[in-house]
C-alpha cells in the first residue's frame, strides 16, 4: 500500500523534462525483500524518462514508426504501464502508473505486496488505486480545476511539494490527496470532547455558515438524422447536496456515485444503472444523502439519467451539387425545455472553405483561423421554437489545411454548446426547505439548478458518421 | 552556499551514480551533516531538502550498517540541537533517521541507535505535553506515527508487543491525529495476528494476551530474535491473493471478543478517516478478519453500501478485496451480481477519469468470482455474469482515447469470443460491430489520421486479429482493406509489415500474415507502374523486402516489378535515383538471393544485379551489385545461403529494419563471412579452441622450395572432427632430380559458424631414403635375373671411359657382422638383389625415379665392411655418402 517513487514531468518548449522525482528508500527495501530475484531496481531519474515517454508514445515524434514504441504487439491495456528496462524482452518495472494532463505528465510506482510470479492482478494491489488517488489528487493540487493553465502558480506550487509530500505521503505511503486552494490552514485544535474530528477536514470553519446546493446537469447528445442509428443522450449531475426530489413521472437517476464524507446510503439508491435494463417499478426518490461537510466546495454526488428527447433537436444536411455544397441545418428546442438561454451556439468545422450562409436567427460569425462557422442563437430561440440555416459552402482548392481526420468528404458535423439557468433536464431539484441542517448556527441555504451541453454532436445525415454505439446492436 | 547546495542535491538525485563518481560518499556525507549542524544556527526553513538525499538514497550514503549507525546518532544529536519551532526540519529528520536505520539494516539488526531512535519515537508519540498549543507539536507527533508505521512495515513485529498502548493513543485522540494512530495501530494488529499463525499453537490465549499487552507467554519472550531477523518475506505480502494463494489461520474459535471489539471500533471511526487511509485500514481489517476465522466477515457489512456507492477509487478497491477474501462468506450471489454492475458503470462513468476506468475494467476482468470456473492465475477472464448485454455499455468508439478503447475493444473481444464459441450469437452482431469499428478506425486513419490513431488503429487489428483470425470472412476483408489503405498510405509499409510480423510470431496456426504480405506483393506488382512515385517505389521495396524473407510466397512477380523499375524503357524511376533506392533494389535482391526458390529465380535475378552492375547511377550500388551477382554465381547454394544468413542473425534486427544502412552493416558481415581469417597454427591439435572442434571443406596446398620436384596439386578433406579419427592424406610426389627436399604446407578450411580461416601446416621433409624405389623389373623375373642386371650395371658404370655421369666410391666402416646383417634387412631388403643368407657379398640396387640408380655391393673385409658404391648420377653420391653414414652410426651406436 505503498509507492516505491513518484516522478513528475513537465512540457517545456516542446520538450519533456523531469521538474520533480522521489525516491522512497525505505518501500524500496520491502520491495526488494518482496520480489526476492525477480527484483528490478528503479533506474535514474534520466532512465526512467526516457522509457516512461517510449511508453506513452511520445519519444521521437518526428518518426511516424519507431519499432518500441509502435510495435502493434505490445498494446496498452491497463493504467499500469511496463517500463522495459533492459530493452525488449528481458526485465520490467512494473506497475508504473501515469497521468498526463495538460503539460505534466504525474508518474509512481506502487509497491507490488504479492508473490512477483505470476504477476499478480492489479485488483490484488491496493498500493494501485492508492497510487491512481494520489495522482489525481497532485494533478488537481497543481494545475487547480480551473481550464486555463496558471504556470506562475504551477512553479511556486511544485516548489511547495516536498513540505506537502511530508504531509500526505511521508515514507511513500499516501495519506491523504493535497489541499486544495489556499495552502492547508494550520490545524486548529478541536474543542474538548468525544466527538473526534474527520481527517478529511483540516479545521474548522470561520464565519457565517451557509449551505448552497448547486445542481448542474450536463447533456451529451449524438443525433444522426438518420432512422437506422439511435439518438443517444443523457445527463451527469454534479454538485448536488441533501435531497433530492424527482417530478411525479421522473425516470429514476442512475449510476449515483458519492463523496465520502456521505455518511450512509439507502441500498435503493443504488439501484438503478444505466448498464441494466430499465425496471419501471425502480426507486425514484426522494434520494437522501445524510453528510458532514468538508471545508472545501466539493462534489456531494454524481448520477445519470436517460430522458426520453434531447433539449434541442437538431438535423444537418450536406448535399453536394458541382463543386459547392448546400447546407441545410434546423434546430428545434423542445417544448419542455426552458426558452431562456445563459448562451446558446452552433459550431460548424469547415476546411479552405468560402460560406455563404442565411439564418432565420441569430448571428453568424466566421472564424477563418480555426476554420469555423460559429452560429449565436443569443439568449432565446424564436417563438416557433425553431431555427434554421441554408447556404452554400464553397472549397477554395486542395490547398493544404488543418484537417480533422473525423471531418472528410461528407462526415460532418454541429456541435451545440448551451447553457439554460434555473432547469434540470431529469427534472430533479433540491426543494431549499428540505434541506436540514443539524447544528446550533442557522445557515443561509441557497439552491440553484442548470442544464449545460457536453459533447453535443448533430450529424450529417447524408453522410457516414464515425461514431456508432452499443446500444445500437442490441 | 544554499544555491551551491540546491545545485548539488539535484545534481545528486538526477543521478546519483554519476554524482557519486564526481565524489564519495563519505565527503558529501560529511558536509551534509556539516551543514545541517550550522543550518540549525542560520536557520534556513527551506533547506529541509538537504535531508533528501539521505531520505531517498541512504544505501548510496551509508553503504555499510557502521556508517548507518554513524549517521543515525548525528542525526539524532541534531534533533536534540533543533529548537521545536523548526516543525518541517524536525520532521525531515524523523524521515530521515528512519531511512537510514531501516536501509543499513540497523533496525533489523537491534543497533543502538536504532533502540534509541524508537524510544524517541515512542516518547514523541506519547507526549500531551502541547494539547493546547499551537499544533506544532501535533505534525511531530504525525510523522513520528509516520516513522514507527514504516517501521513496523518493514521489521513486522517490531511494535507488537506495544499494542494496548497504540490501541489507548488512538481512541484518547479527538484531532485529526487519531487517522495516523489508527492506521498504525491496525497495521501493528495485522503483523501481530500473522505471527501468531505462524506459531504452532497458538489461540485465543495468546491473542487476548496480544491485545492486553500482556507479555508474560511464553512465546513473546523469543519474539525478538525471532522474528526481527526473520528471513521470511511472506508477512509483508497481502494475504488476500485470490484463489491461488491460501491465507494462514489462527484458530481461536468463536471466543474473540478483544479482538471484534477492537476490530469494531475501528471500523465504526473509519468513516473519519481520509478516503486513503480508510482502504489501507480495511485492506488490514480484511486480512485481520481472514486470517481468524472466528471473526465473522458480517462485521465489516454496515460498511458495504457506503462503500459500493462511493466516487474514491481506493474505498471501491477495498470492497473488491473484501470480495476476493470473502467470497460468499460475506457476499450473496445478489451482491455479486450487483458490484459486478457497479464495476461495469464505473468503468464508463463520465465523471470519472481515464486512469480509474481503466482500473475498473482491469478489475473486471480479473474478477475475483464467488465461484470462479477456473482458478487461471493472472489470466484475463471474463465472469460469467459479464453477459453481452451489460457488457455494450462498454463498447469501444472513436471518441474514446487510444488506452480506453483498445481496453473496452479486448474486453468486448473476450465477451463475444465467448459468444462465438459457444455458438449462441448466431448472427454475430457483436462481432460485426467489432469489425465495423475497426473499419471506421481504419476510415480514420485513411483520412490522415494522427500517428496516434494509426499506432492504435493497427494495435486493434492485432487484437482483432489474434481472437478472431479464423473467422476468415472478417479476416479476408481485413486483408483486402488493408491492402488498399496501403495503397493510399505507403508510407504504412512499417506497420503493416510489424502487423505481419506479429501475427506470425504469435498466432500460431494462423497464415493470415502471410496471406497479408502474399496481397500486398499482388498489389505492388500488379499496380500500373506509370502511376508509380519514388516516394512509393521506396515504400514499395521495403515492403517487397519483407515479402521475399517468406519462403512460401513465390517471387517471380517481385522480380518482374523490380526488372521493370530498373529498365529505362518502361520506368524513369530508377535512372535518377541514387543510392537510398539503389539500396532498397539491393535490399529485395538480397532477401531473394537466400530464398527457398532461387533455383527457378536464378536467371533474371542475375539479369536484375548485371543490369545495376553496369548501369545503376550510383558506384557503390554498382559495386554491391557486382558483390551480390558474383556471390550468385559463383557460391555453392549452401555457401550463398550460410554467408547471407549469417550476416542477417550477426547485423540482427537492425539490418532487416534499416534501409539505410542496410548495405553497410551487410557488407561487414559480408566480408567477414568472405575473408579467409589468419590462424596462426592449425590448433585443431593442439589447445582446444571450441571452434575448431569440427572443420570443414579443407583445402591443402603444398609448395616446393626448389625444383627437384614435379608441382603438388591441393588435397581436399570434406571435415575434420576432434572427436573422430582423423582421415590419412597420401602425399604422391614425383621427383624430377631425386633429391630430399622440404614442402612448405597450408590449409584453407571452414569452421561451424560459416567462417573460412586459413593456416600455415608444419613443413613436411622429404628425406634421401625415402625416394628409393625397388628395381621396376616385371613381376616374372627371378633373383637371377636381378642379379644379372646388376652384375650388367656394375660392369656399365665401371667403365670410367665413358662420358656419362657415373660414378663409383666406397664407404666403410666398423661393423660387426650381426650388426651388418641387421642394417641391411631394416634398411635394404626391399631392394636386395642377392641373398641374404648367402652372407658373402650382398648386392643392393636402388632405383630413383625418375632414372636414377645405386648400385651397393656390401662386404664385411677384416677391418671393416666395404660399401662398394656405383651410380649413373654422380651427383647422388654426396647424399648416399651421408645416408651410408647416419645409419651405419645409428647401428654403431646400438652395438656400443
Amino acid at each position: 500500500m505503498s509507492l516505491r517513487a513518484l516522478w513528475i514531468i513537465s512540457r517545456e518548449n516542446g520538450e519533456n523534462v523531469s521538474t520533480f522525482s522521489r525516491r522512497f528508500s525505505t518501500v524500496e527495501h520491502r520491495a526488494k525483500k518482496l520480489a526476492g530475484s525477480a527484483y528490478v531496481a528503479v533506474p535514474e531519474e534520466n532512465t526512467v524518462l526516457q522509457l516512461l515517454l517510449t511508453e506513452l508514445g511520445l519519444t521521437e515524434s518526428d518518426k511516424s514508426y519507431v519499432a518500441l514504441r509502435d510495435d502493434c504487439l505490445h498494446c496498452r491495456r491497463s493504467p499500469a504501464l511496463e517500463l522495459r528496462v533492459d530493452g525488449p524482452g528481458k526485465r520490467t518495472l512494473w506497475p508504473v502508473l501515469a497521468i498526463s494532463q495538460g503539460p505534466l505528465i504525474l508518474a509512481c510506482l506502487p509497491l507490488v505486496d504479492a508473490p512477483p510470479e505470476p504477476r499478480p492482478p492489479l485488483a490484488n494491489l491496493l498500493s494501485v488505486s492508492q497510487g491512481l488517488t494520489l495522482l489525481a489528487g497532485l494533478e488537481t493540487y497543481l494545475l487547480g480545476s480551473g481550464s486555463k493553465l496558471d504556470s506562475e502558480g504551477l512553479s511556486s506550487r511544485l516548489a511547495m511539494l516536498p513540505s506537502v509530500l511530508l504531509q500526505i505521503c511521508p515514507l511513500g505511503t499516501p495519506l491523504d490527496v493535497p489541499p486544495l486552494g489556499a495552502p492547508a490552514t494550520p490545524i486548529v485544535p478541536t474543542p474538548a470532547g468525544n466527538q473526534k474530528q474527520p481527517s478529511w477536514k483540516t479545521g474548522l470553519h470561520r464565519g457565517r455558515a451557509m449551505v448552497n446546493v448547486a445542481l448542474i446537469e450536463t447533456v451529451r447528445s449524438m443525433q444522426y438524422g438518420n432512422q437506422s442509428r439511435q439518438d443517444l443522450w443523457d445527463g451527469v449531475l454534479p454538485n448536488v447536496m441533501v435531497t433530492l426530489t424527482l417530478p411525479p413521472n421522473g425516470s429514476p437517476l442512475q449510476d449515483i456515485l458519492v463523496h465520502p464524507c456521505v455518511t450512509s446510503l439507502d441500498s435503493s439508491i443504488l439501484t438503478a444503472s444505466s448498464v441494466d435494463n430499465c425496471d419501471g417499478s425502480a426507486f425514484s426518490g426522494p434520494y437522501k444523502f445524510p453528510f458532514s461537510p468538508p471545508l472545501e466546495t466539493f462534489r456531494l454526488c454524481s448520477y445519470t439519467s436517460q430522458v426520453p428527447v434531447p433539449p434541442i433537436l437538431g438535423s444537418y444536411q450536406l448535399k453536394e451539387e458541382e463543386n459547392q455544397l448546400h447546407v441545410s441545418v434546423i434546430l428545434k428546442l423542445h417544448e419542455s425545455v426552458k426558452n431562456s438561454f445563459e448562451y446558446c451556439e452552433a459550431h460548424l468545422p469547415f476546411f479552405n472553405s468560402v460560406v455563404d450562409v442565411r439564418v432565420s436567427a441569430g448571428q453568424l460569425d466566421v472564424s477563418k483561423e480555426k476554420n469555423l462557422l460559429v452560429w449565436s442563437l443569443g439568449q432565446k430561440f424564436p417563438k416557433s421554437r425553431e431555427v434554421t440555416m441554408e447556404g452554400k459552402i464553397s472549397f477554395f482548392g486542395p490547398t493544404p489545411g488543418p484537417t480533422d481526420p473525423l471531418y472528410s468528404d461528407l462526415t460532418a458535423y454541429v456541435k451545440l454548446h448551451f447553457k439554460v439557468p434555473d432547469m434540470t433536464l431529469s427534472g430533479c431539484c433540491v426543494d431549499q426547505h428540505s434541506v436540514q441542517v443539524y447544528s446550533s448556527a442557522k445557515p443561509r441555504i441557497v439552491t440553484s439548478r442548470e442544464l449545460q451541453s457536453k459533447e453535443y454532436f448533430i450529424w450529417n445525415s447524408t453522410g457516414t458518421a464515425p461514431v456508432s454505439s452499443g446500444q445500437m446492436m442490441l | 552556499m544554499a544555491v551551491n547546495w540546491a545545485e548539488r542535491i539535484s545534481a545528486f538525485s538526477r543521478s546519483p551514480s554519476r554524482f557519486l563518481s564526481g565524489t564519495t560518499a563519505e565527503a558529501f556525507l560529511a558536509d551534509l551533516a556539516n551543514t545541517d549542524r550550522s543550518l540549525i544556527l542560520v536557520f534556513d526553513p527551506s533547506q529541509v531538502l538537504l535531508l533528501s538525499p539521505l531520505c531517498e538514497s541512504p544505501i548510496l550514503l551509508c553503504p555499510s550498517d557502521s556508517v548507518g549507525e554513524e549517521t543515525a546518532l548525528e542525526l539524532m544529536s541534531v534533533f536534540a540541537q533543533c529548537p521545536p519551532k523548526f516543525v518541517d526540519f524536525r520532521c525531515h529528520l524523523l524521515l530521515a533517521l528512519t531511512s537510514v536505520l531501516l536501509c543499513s539494516s540497523c533496525m533489523s539488526s537491534c543497533s543502538c541507535a536504532s533502540q534509541d531512535f524508537l524510544d524517541l519515537l515512542l516518547e514523541i508519540a506519547q507526549d500531551i505535553s502541547d494539547i493546547h498549543g499551537d499544533g506544532s507539536l501535533r505534525s511531530l507527533q504525525a510523522t513520528a506515527c509516520d516513522c514507527l508505521r514504516e517501521l513496523e512495515a518493514c521489521c513486522p513485529g517490531i511494535l507488537s508487543q506495544r499494542l494496548e498502548l497504540l490501541g489507548a493513543l488512538r481512541q484518547r485522540e479527538t484531532s485529526r491525529l487519531h487517522q495516523a494512530y489508527a492506521g498504525l495501530h491496525t497495521l501493528v494488529l495485522r503483523n501481530a495476528v500473522y505471527q501468531l499463525t505462524q506459531e504452532a499453537g497458538a489461540g485465543a490465549e495468546h491473542l487476548k494476551a496480544l491485545l492486553g499487552g500482556n507479555t508474560s507467554f511464553a512465546w513473546e519472550a523469543d519474539q525478538d530474535s525471532g522474528l526481527m531477523n526473520k528471513k521470511d518475506s511472506a508477512i509483508l505480502s497481502s494475504v488476500i491473493l485470490g484463489p491461488v494463494g491460501t491465507v494462514p489461520t489462527l484458530q481461536t474459535g468463536p471466543d474473540c471478543k478483544e479482538l471484534r471489539s477492537v476490530l469494531s471500533s475501528l471500523l465504526e471511526e473509519s468513516y473519519l478517516l481520509t478516503p486513503l487511509c480508510q482502504a489501507a485500514l480495511l485492506h488490514r481489517l480484511t486480512e485481520v478478519v481472514a486470517m481468524v476465522p472466528g471473526v465473522p466477515p458480517a462485521i465489516f457489512r454496515a460498511q458495504l453500501l457506503r462503500l459500493l456507492g462511493t466516487s474514491e477509487v481506493c474505498l471501491l478497491h477495498s470492497i473488491l478485496m473484501m470480495k476476493c477474501a470473502f467470497t460468499d462468506s460475506l457476499f450473496s450471489a445478489e451482491d455479486e451480481a450487483f458490484i459486478l454492475k457497479r464495476l461495469v458503470v464505473l468503468s464508463q462513468h463520465p465523471l470519472l477519469n481515464t486512469p480509474p476506468k481503466l482500473f475498473y475494467m482491469d478489475c473486471l476482468l480479473h474478477f475475483p468470482e464467488n465461484r470462479p470456473i477456473n482458478c487461471s492465475d493472472g489470466d484475463e477472464t471474463l465472469p460469467v455474469l459479464l453477459t453481452p448485454q451489460l457488457a455494450s455499455a462498454l463498447v469501444p468508439t472513436v471518441f474514446n482515447d487510444s488506452t480506453t478503447m483498445l481496453t473496452r475493444f479486448n474486453l468486448l473481444c473476450l465477451v463475444y469470443l465467448e459468444e462465438a464459441e459457444e455458438g449462441v450469437g448466431e448472427d454475430g452482431r457483436g462481432l460485426a460491430y467489432l469489425y465495423e469499428h475497426l473499419t471506421s478506425l481504419m476510415h480514420i486513419v485513411e483520412h490522415g489520421g494522427s500517428r496516434e490513431i494509426v499506432v492504435t488503429f493497427f494495435r486493434a487489428a492485432f487484437l482483432f486479429l489474434s481472437y478472431f483470425f479464423y473467422v476468415e470472412r472478417y479476416s479476408n476483408s481485413l486483408t483486402d482493406k488493408l491492402c488498399e489503405l496501403y495503397f493510399h498510405h505507403t508510407q504504412l509499409a512499417p506497420h503493416l509489415i510489424n502487423l505481419a510480423d506479429q501475427t506470425q510470431d504469435r498466432l500460431s496456426g494462423s497464415t493470415w500474415g502471410v496471406g497479408l504480405l502474399k496481397a500486398l506483393q499482388r498489389a505492388i506488382t500488379e499496380a500500373p507502374l506509370s502511376q508509380l512515385t519514388v516516394h512509393d517505389l521506396r515504400w514499395h521495396l521495403k515492403m517487397l523486402a519483407r515479402v521475399a524473407e517468406e519462403g512460401e510466397i513465390p517471387q517471380q512477380n517481385t522480380l518482374n516489378f523490380l526488372s521493370c523499375i530498373i529498365t529505362p524503357s518502361s520506368s524513369s524511376l530508377c535512372v535518377s535515383s541514387g543510392w537510398r533506392l539503389g539500396n532498397s533494389v539491393l535490399g529485395v535482391c538480397r532477401r531473394l538471393l537466400i530464398h527457398p526458390s532461387l533455383d527457378l529465380l536464378l536467371i533474371p535475378l542475375a539479369d536484375i544485379l548485371q543490369h545495376l552492375t553496369c548501369h545503376y547511377g550510383d558506384t557503390d550500388i554498382q559495386d554491391h551489385a557486382r558483390l551480390y551477382y558474383t556471390l550468385l554465381t559463383t557460391l555453392s547454394r549452401e555457401k550463398l545461403a550460410s554467408v547471407l544468413m549469417q550476416g542477417e542473425i550477426q547485423g540482427g534486427q537492425q539490418v532487416k529494419k534499416q534501409s539505410l544502412s542496410c548495405i553497410m552493416a551487410e557488407s561487414e558481415g559480408l566480408t567477414a563471412m568472405l575473408t579467409v581469417h589468419q590462424t596462426e597454427r592449425l590448433t585443431h591439435i593442439g589447445a582446444h579452441d571450441f571452434r575448431f572442434d569440427q572443420l570443414f571443406s579443407i583445402h591443402l596446398h603444398f609448395s616446393l622450395m626448389d625444383d627437384h620436384y614435379e608441382e603438388l596439386s591441393d588435397i581436399s578433406v570434406p571435415c575434420l572432427f576432434r572427436e573422430r579419427p582423423p582421415p590419412v592424406v597420401k602425399l604422391h610426389l614425383k621427383p624430377r632430380r631425386p633429391y630430399p627436399t622440404t614442402l612448405c604446407a597450408s590449409a584453407i578450411f571452414t569452421t561451424q559458424d560459416g567462417l573460412s580461416w586459413h593456416t600455415n601446416l608444419p613443413d613436411i621433409h622429404v628425406d634421401f631414403q625415402q625416394v628409393f624405389m625397388p628395381l621396376p623389373a616385371p613381376q616374372a623375373w627371378g633373383r637371377a635375373s636381378k642379379l644379372c642386371l646388376f652384375e650388367g650395371l656394375w660392369d656399365e658404370m665401371c667403365q670410367e671411359s665413358r662420358e656419362n655421369d657415373c660414378a663409383t666410391s666406397r664407404f666403410c666402416c666398423q661393423l660387426k657382422e650381426a650388426a651388418l646383417l641387421a642394417l641391411v634387412e631394416k634398411r635394404f631388403l626391399p631392394f636386395l638383389v642377392s641373398d641374404l643368407s648367402t652372407n658373402k657379398e650382398l648386392k643392393v640396387l636402388l632405383f630413383l625415379p625418375p632414372q636414377s640408380h645405386v648400385l651397393l655391393k656390401i662386404r664385411s673385409e677384416e677391418d671393416a665392411v666395404h660399401f662398394d658404391i656405383a651410380t649413373d648420377n654422380w651427383q647422388l653420391l654426396s647424399h648416399i655418402g651421408s645416408y651410408l653414414l647416419t645409419i651405419t652410426s645409428s647401428q654403431e651406436d646400438m652395438q656400443s
